[in-house]
C-alpha cells in the first residue's frame, strides 16, 4: 500500500493514499469532530463541522471529503478552525428546537456533545422562532422534525444503503425539510420500517418508540448476536438495561449485513405479545397442570423408554439452534434410532455438493435471476442487496408473478424459468437466488448456469440448512408416531393443523416459549428460552455458522432449546455432551 | 438541406446567408430579444407584416436578437438597397405606417431614427461589409453614426457579435458571418492539442465568473482519464439584472454551439449539453432551432464535416434554482437529481457529470471561442489588458440612463462603462456605486470609479467580475438595504446542503431585516461581520462562501450606513421606512394640494395655499407626496 506523508497538528504521519483527512486522523487518535459523516455512509461534507486548516487552501476544507496529498500541513484545532466550528453549532442549535433536557438522546445526541466540546453554553440567535411536525405514524420509530439537523444521513441510509429510496428533502435553504416519497406521513410511505435511518441519526430526530427515555448508552449494554428471523443470519447488537431488551440495533461490522437489519429483525421480535410458557407442564386429568423440571423430563423418558423406535416421531422448528438441532439428532437419531423426523418448513433443493455463491456476490452481480423465493417479504436483507444492485445498473429477472415483493425492480418478470436463464447465460456475471418455490424442472433449468453464475440458495425459515443437515427434512408422518417430541420454539404456528394427523392416543411433548393451540393440546409442555435468553449459534443460509448470544435471563422456569434436549437425554441415561462449548464444536464440525 | 461536407458547401450556404444578410431588397429587422418582447417588439412585428401584407409590400421582414441598448427598444431595423442601415428606437404599433411611409418614399422625415450604420463588422472574416456603395445620402448624413453614439462608442463586440445583426433563425446568416469556418478549420487543419494551445495562448478566461483559464481546463479535461467525457455549457444565469448568457443564447445560439463542438474535439467528447434555465423559453426555443439545423447541415451528430468527428448536444432544462449556476450542482441536476452542489476537492474535469471527466464553460466562454480559432490567440489577446485578454459583456441597470447590455474590451475603466456607455446617472443625482459580479459580488464606492475592470483588479477590491451583472445605484440606494437584498435573494436560492449557508445567511438576513427596521441592536454590524468570516470559511460551494460578500463589502465602504441604522435609528439615503419621517418644509410648501390628492391614506391636510401637514400616525411612507410634489417641500428625515 502507498503510503502518504503529512503532518497534523504538527505531528509528522503517514497514511495509506487515498484516505481523506478524517481517517487519516483516526489513525493517530486525533479527534476531528463530525456530525452528517458517518463511518458507512458516503461523506457529503455538508455539515462543515470537520473543517480544518490546510496550508495553502484558500478557505478551509472538510477533513471527510478531502484527500490527503504528499507533504499535506494540517490544523485540526486552530482559532480559525474553532471559530468556524462554533459559528456552525451556533447556528445549528438556533436553527430548531434543540432544547436538550427535553430530549430522549440528550447524553447520546452527537449535536449535544459537539456544544460541551465547544463550550455553546448560550443562544446567539433567536430559537423557537416557529415550530416544526412531528411525525408519528409509523409503527416503531417517530420523526421530530425540531431535532433534525438536516445532516442528510437517513436520507443516505435509506438510499445508498438499504437502495429503498423514501427519504428525501423537500425545499431548499433554511425551510429544507426531510420527507417521505412525495412528502407524505412516514407510516404511509414506501418505507419498510428497516429502522436505518433510525440507526444513524444523530440528534433525537429520529427516536424509537419503545425504548425512548428508557436509559442513556451509557447505562445500557450491547451484546453482539445474530439474528433469529431468517436465514441471512444478520449480526445485531441486543440493547439491554437491567436485565431487560430495550431495543435491537444493527452491527456495523457483521460481515453478512455490515449494518443494515430489517423491520423483522430490528423491531419485531420486540413486539411481541404471545403468552410465554413459563414452567413445565403435564396434562394431569385432562388438564396441563404445573410440574417441576425433574418430573416432567422423568415422565417424557418413561414413555419414551417404553415406546419402539419406529413409534417415536420428531418435529423441529428450523428456529432452533444448531446445538439444539445437533442434540436432537443424536439423542433421537442416532441413540434412540428413531427415524420419523421432519422439520416444521420446507427447505430450498440442494442444486450442487459444494456452494456455487454467496450474498455478499449479488451486489457484484449485473444480472440477477430470482426464483421460487420472495425475499422483499421474507428475507428483506437479501432484497436490499438486491435492490442495491439494480440501482447500480443490473437487471433484475423474476421468475414467477407480479405478487413478489421484488416486482417493482424487476426489469422482467417471466413464468419460463428456461426464458429467465437463456437471459441470465448472456450476463457478465449472473447471480440466481433461488428458494423452496422452485420445481424439479426449475431446478434442472438453472443447473444450465453452473460454472457461468453465482448461485446462492434462499431457505426458508431460519435455521434451516442445519435442520437439513442433520437429518431432519425426511418426510415426517404424523400418523405413525405413537409418543411426538415437537421442538417448536418460537414458531408461530396459527392453529394445531400440524398434529391433525397425529393419533389422538398419542403422547406428545411440545418444547415451547409460547403458549400456541399446539401446546394447549400437549401432553407435556417444556418451557424454552427465546432468542434473547440463549445462547448457541445458527448456520446461515450460505452455510456461515454465526454466534447468538445470551443477552437477558430466560422468563420463569424457561431453558435453552439445547439444555432442554441435554437434560432430557441424561434422564434417558445416554451419555451425549453436556457443556455448550462442547455441543456447539461437535455441531460445528458435523456441519461442516 | 443537404449536409455540409467540404469548403464549398460551406461556402455556398454563406452565400445564400450573405444574401439574406445585405439583400437586394428591403430588409426591415425588428430587435426580438426577450429585451425587445418586453418592451413590445412582437406587437410592432405583427403591425409591420400587417402593413406590409396590407400595402402588398415586397418587404423582408425578418427578427435579430438584441443589439444591447435595451433602454431604446423596440428597436426596428430599415436595410434599403444602397443605403444606410437605419435603426428606428422606441418603435410602437401606432409608429409603424409612419415608418413604412418612409420605407416607401425613401425619405426620412419626422420620427427620425436613432442611429445609422454603413457598414457591417464580421468580425470572424476580419472584414467590413458596407451597406451603400458611395456616399451617405444627403438626409441621412444628419442621423448620427452608430459608432458616434456614446453607448456604442467605446464597445467591442466579440461574444455577442452576431447579437442584433443576423437572423437568429437562419444558420446560413450564421454561416455567412464567418461562422462554421472556424469548426472546419479546427477539424480538417489542427490537432486537438493545437487547438488547446490556441486557447491557452488566447489568454480565455472562463466568462462565468471564476475566470479560470478555459485553455487550461480543456487540457486537464483532455488528459483526464476516461474514454467518455463531456463538454457542457452553463446557460443558468441567475443573476438578478443580467442576462447577456441569454441575449447571446437568444441571438446567436449557433456561436455557441459552434464553440462547443470545437471544444469537444479538443477534448475528445461526443457527447455535450446545453443547459439552460427553463424561464428563458425564447432561448430553449432558438437553441433548439439551431440545433436541429446544425444537425440538419451534418454540423452535429456523426461524421461532422465528413471528417469521422462525432459530437452531439443535448439541452437540459433546469428549473430555475439559482445554485444550479454552480459547476457541481449543475451536473447533479443534469443527472436528474435535485441540483446541490458537492465537494469539489476531486476537479469536474476528471470527474463530472456521471462522475466522468467534464469541462463546463459559460455561455460566453463558449461563443468566443470560433472568433479565437478563426481569428488566431494573438489577435484575442491584444485585445484587454494584462492578464484579461478579449472582452467581457457587461448588463448595465440600475439607476443608470442607457440601461443595456454593454460588451467591452478588459480593462476598460469603470468611470467610462458608467458615464461615457452608461451616460451617466438620471435626474442629475449622485453616484454611489456599482454592484458586480451579481448578489454574491460586492459593491464598488465612488473612491473605486476609475478602477480598470478586469477579473484581478474586481477580485482585489472586494468585489468579482461575476457573470457581468453591473448594478449602478446613487445617492437614493441605501446600502444597508441593498446587501439586505441580496442576502435575502441568496437566502431564498441556498439550497440548505450546508450548515454556513443554509443558516447563517438566513440569520444574517433576520439580522439585515431588523436593521433596516430599526430595531438593529449594538453589536449586530460586528455579529454580521463575524458571521461573514465564517460562513466565508466553512460554505462548501462558491454560492455560499460568496454569500457574505454584499454584506462585507458594503460594511468596508458604507459602514457609516450601518452605524446610523443600528446607532441614530436614521436611514440617511431615506429608503428605509421604519427609521424614515416624511415632513412638509414650512418655507417650500406652496400649499398647492397636489401631495394631498395624491396621498393613499388620505393623511396629508391643509388648507389651499397654506403649508400641509401630514398626519404620523396614518402616514404609510410610500413617498408619492415627495414624488408628486413640484417645489421639492417634502422632506425626509
Amino acid at each position: 500500500m502507498t503510503m502518504v506523508n503529512i503532518t497534523m497538528n504538527g505531528q509528522k504521519i503517514s497514511a495509506p493514499a487515498g484516505s481523506n483527512i478524517l481517517q487519516a486522523a483516526k489513525q493517530v487518535g486525533i479527534d476531528i469532530p463530525t456530525l452528517c459523516d458517518h463511518p458507512a455512509l458516503v461523506s457529503i461534507g455538508a455539515c462543515r463541522i470537520c473543517v480544518v486548516e490546510v496550508t495553502g487552501q484558500r478557505t478551509l476544507i472538510t477533513a471527510c471529503t478531502f484527500p490527503i496529498t504528499e507533504g499535506m500541513e494540517i490544523q485540526t484545532e486552530s482559532p480559525q478552525v474553532v471559530k468556524a466550528r462554533k459559528l456552525i453549532l451556533d447556528l445549528l442549535f438556533s436553527e430548531r428546537n434543540h432544547y436538550c433536557p427535553m430530549c430522549q438522546m440528550s447524553g447520546d445526541c452527537e449535536l449535544q456533545n459537539l456544544g460541551y466540546r465547544y463550550g455553546i453554553d448560550h443562544w446567539i440567535y433567536p430559537t423557537y422562532t416557529k415550530g416544526f411536525p412531528v411525525d408519528a405514524s409509523r409503527k416503531y420509530f417517530f420523526m421530530d422534525h425540531n431535532r433534525c439537523v438536516l445532516c442528510g444521513r437517513c436520507e443516505r441510509a435509506c438510499g445508498d444503503l438499504v437502495a429503498n429510496h423514501t427519504l428525501g428533502l423537500r425545499n431548499r435553504g433554511a425551510s429544507s425539510m426531510i420527507h417521505a416519497d412525495a412528502n407524505v406521513p412516514f407510516g404511509e410511505s414506501t418505507c419498510i420500517s428497516c429502522g436505518s435511518c433510525l440507526q444513524v441519526c444523530p440528534t433525537g430526530a429520529l427516536c424509537d418508540k419503545r425504548s425512548a427515555y428508557m436509559g442513556r448508552n451509557i447505562q445500557t449494554e450491547h451484546i453482539k448476536s445474530t439474528c433469529n428471523q431468517c436465514s441471512i443470519g444478520c449480526g445485531m447488537e441486543i440493547v439491554t438495561r437491567g436485565g431487560n431488551v430495550l431495543r435491537i440495533e444493527s452491527d456495523w461490522d457483521a460481515e453478512i449485513n455490515a449494518g443494515l437489519l430489517c423491520k423483522n429483525g430490528r423491531f419485531d421480535p420486540l413486539y411481541e405479545d404471545r403468552t410465554r410458557v413459563t414452567q413445565p407442564m403435564i396434562r394431569i386429568g385432562g388438564k396441563l397442570r404445573p410440574s417441576s423440571w425433574d418430573e416432567t423430563l422423568k415422565t417424557i423418558a418413561e414413555k419414551i423408554s417404553g415406546t419402539n423406535a419406529k413409534e417415536i416421531g420428531v418435529l423441529t422448528s428450523s428456529n432452533s439452534t444448531n446445538e439444539a438441532l445437533y442434540l436432537l439428532g443424536q439423542l433421537f437419531c442416532k441413540e434412540l434410532k428413531a427415524t420419523n423426523v421432519g422439520l416444521l418448513n420446507s427447505a430450498a433443493p440442494k442444486l450442487f455438493d459444494k456452494p456455487q455463491g454467496s450474498l455478499a456476490d449479488i451486489v457484484k452481480s449485473d444480472v440477477i435471476l430470482v426464483a421460487g423465493t420472495d425475499p422483499a417479504k421474507d428475507q428483506p436483507v437479501a432484497s436490499f442487496f438486491v435492490k442495491h444492485a439494480v440501482d447500480r445498473g443490473a437487471k433484475l429477472i423474476l421468475v414467477g408473478g407480479k405478487d413478489n415483493g421484488l416486482a417493482p425492480f424487476a426489469t422482467m418478470i417471466l413464468a419460463d424459468i428456461g426464458k429467465a436463464v437463456e437471459v441470465a447465460e448472456r450476463a457478465g456475471s449472473p447471480v440466481v437466488l433461488y428458494g423452496a418455490g422452485i420445481t424439479e424442472k426449475g431446478a434442472s433449468a438453472l443447473k444450465k448456469l453452473q460454472g457461468k453464475a453465482a448461485f446462492v440458495a434462499i431457505e426458508p425459515g431460519v435455521n434451516t440448512r442445519a435442520a437439513v443437515a442433520f437429518g431432519f427434512n425426511n418426510g415426517f408422518k404424523a400418523s405413525a408416531a405413537k409418543v411426538l417430541y415437537a421442538l417448536l420454539g418460537e414458531q408461530g404456528l396459527e392453529s394445531a393443523d400440524v398434529l391433525k394427523d397425529v393419533d389422538k392416543k398419542a403422547f406428545v411433548v411440545v418444547q415451547a416459549s409460547y403458549v400456541s393451540p399446539i401446546t394447549e393440546k400437549a401432553d407435556v409442555v417444556l418451557p424454552m428460552a427465546i432468542w434473547s435468553e440463549r445462547a448457541g449459534s445458527l448456520t446461515n443460509t450460505e452455510g456461515r455458522v454465526q454466534k447468538v448470544s445470551k443477552a437477558v435471563e430466560p422468563a420463569g422456569e424457561a431453558k435453552s432449546d439445547w439444555e432442554i434436549i441435554s437434560l432430557l437425554a441424561n434422564k434417558l441415561g445416554k451419555k451425549l455432551a453436556t457443556s455448550l462449548d462442547e455441543i456447539s464444536a461437535r455441531a460445528t464440525q458435523e456441519l461442516k | 438541406m443537404s449536409k455540409i461536407n467540404t469548403l464549398e458547401d460551406l461556402n455556398k450556404a454563406a452565400k445564400r446567408g450573405l444574401e439574406s444578410i445585405i439583400p437586394s431588397k428591403t430588409k426591415v429587422m425588428v430587435g426580438m430579444a426577450t429585451s425587445g418582447i418586453a418592451s413590445g417588439a412582437q406587437e410592432v412585428y405583427n403591425a409591420l407584416a400587417e402593413e406590409i401584407k396590407k400595402r402588398k409590400l415586397d418587404i423582408i421582414l425578418s427578427k435579430t436578437g438584441a443589439m444591447g441598448m435595451d433602454c431604446i427598444e423596440p428597436l426596428v431595423d430599415v436595410l434599403q438597397p444602397n443605403k444606410p442601415r437605419l435603426a428606428y428606437s422606441k418603435v410602437t404599433a401606432k409608429k409603424v405606417p409612419e415608418i413604412i411611409d418612409q420605407i416607401v418614399k425613401g425619405a426620412v422625415n419626422g420620427n427620425k431614427p436613432a442611429y445609422r450604420m454603413d457598414e457591417e463588422e464580421f468580425i470572424c472574416l476580419n472584414e467590413n461589409k458596407p451597406y451603400l456603395k458611395g456616399p451617405v445620402p444627403k438626409d441621412l448624413e444628419g442621423i448620427p453614426k452608430i459608432g458616434d453614439v456614446s453607448f456604442y462608442k467605446k464597445q467591442m463586440k466579440l461574444a455577442t457579435r452576431n447579437c442584433g445583426m443576423i437572423n437568429y433563425e437562419s444558420i446560413d446568416e450564421y454561416i455567412a458571418k464567418g461562422g462554421y469556418f472556424s469548426l472546419l478549420k479546427a477539424l480538417t487543419k489542427m490537432q486537438p492539442d493545437e487547438i488547446i494551445d490556441e486557447v491557452i495562448a488566447s489568454g480565455l478566461r472562463g466568462r462565468g465568473g471564476g475566470g479560470f483559464q478555459a485553455g487550461i481546463k480543456w487540457q486537464t479535461c483532455r488528459r483526464a482519464h476516461g474514454d467518455i467525457k463531456y463538454v457542457i455549457c452553463n446557460g443558468d444565469e441567475g443573476d438578478p439584472g443580467a442576462y447577456m448568457d441569454r441575449s447571446v443564447m437568444e441571438g446567436d445560439p449557433h456561436s455557441v454551439i459552434e464553440g462547443m463542438i470545437i471544444g469537444a474535439y479538443a477534448i475528445g467528447s461526443s457527447q455535450g449539453f446545453i443547459y439552460v434555465r427553463n424561464e428563458y423559453p425564447l432561448a430553449v426555443a432558438n437553441l433548439q432551432r439551431a440545433l436541429d439545423q446544425a444537425r440538419e447541415y451534418g454540423l452535429l451528430g456523426k461524421n461532422i464535416l465528413n471528417t469521422g468527428f462525432d459530437f452531439d448536444l443535448k439541452i437540459g432544462k433546469g428549473a430555475g434554482a439559482f445554485v444550479c449556476g454552480e459547476s457541481t450542482a449543475l451536473m447533479t441536476s443534469l443527472e436528474g437529481k435535485a441540483g446541490e452542489p458537492r465537494a469539489k476537492y476531486i476537479h469536474t474535469v476528471e470527474h463530472g457529470l456521471w462522475d466522468r471527466p467534464s469541462n463546463l464553460n459559460n455561455v460566453e466562454t463558449w461563443a468566443n471561442v470560433p472568433a479565437i480559432i478563426s481569428r488566431g490567440a494573438k489577435w484575442f489577446s491584444s485585445i484587454g489588458c494584462k492578464n484579461n485578454s478579449g472582452t467581457k459583456v457587461f448588463c448595465l441597470v440600475g439607476k443608470i440612463n442607457n440601461i443595456g447590455m454593454v460588451e467591452v474590451p478588459m480593462g476598460i475603466p469603470l468611470k467610462e462603462i458608467i458615464y461615457e456607455i452608461g451616460g451617466g446617472i438620471p435626474g442629475g443625482k449622485k453616484y454611489k456605486a456599482v454592484q458586480t459580479g451579481g448578489p454574491s459580488g460586492g459593491c464598488l464606492p465612488d473612491s473605486l470609479i476609475d478602477i480598470s475592470v478586469d477579473f484581478d483588479s474586481l477580485w482585489d477590491a472586494g468585489s468579482m467580475m461575476g457573470s457581468g451583472g453591473m448594478i449602478v445605484m446613487d445617492e437614493t440606494t441605501c446600502m444597508v438595504d441593498i446587501a439586505r437584498y441580496f442576502i435575502d435573494f441568496l437566502e431564498f436560492e441556498s439550497c440548505g446542503k450546508c450548515v454556513p449557508c443554509r443558516e447563517g445567511v438566513y440569520r444574517m438576513n433576520e439580522i439585515l431585516n431588523d436593521i433596516c427596521d430599526g430595531k438593529g441592536k449594538a453589536g449586530d454590524v460586528e455579529l454580521l461581520e463575524s458571521m461573514s468570516q465564517g460562513i466565508v470559511d466553512g460554505a462548501l460551494c462558491a454560492l455560499g462562501s460568496t454569500a457574505a460578500n454584499p454584506v462585507l463589502s458594503t460594511l468596508k465602504y458604507f459602514r457609516d450606513e450601518y452605524v446610523a441604522h443600528v446607532r441614530d435609528k436614521k436611514c440617511p439615503a431615506g429608503v428605509c421606512k421604519a427609521l424614515i419621517r416624511f415632513s412638509v418644509s414650512d418655507e417650500k410648501c406652496t400649499g398647492c394640494g397636489v401631495c394631498l390628492k395624491k396621498c393613499p391614506t388620505e393623511c396629508i391636510s391643509g388648507e389651499k395655499k397654506k403649508t400641509h401637514v401630514i398626519d404620523q400616525t396614518k402616514c404609510i411612507k410610500c413617498g408619492v407626496c415627495k414624488e408628486s410634489c413640484k417645489f421639492d417641500a417634502i422632506i425626509v428625515e
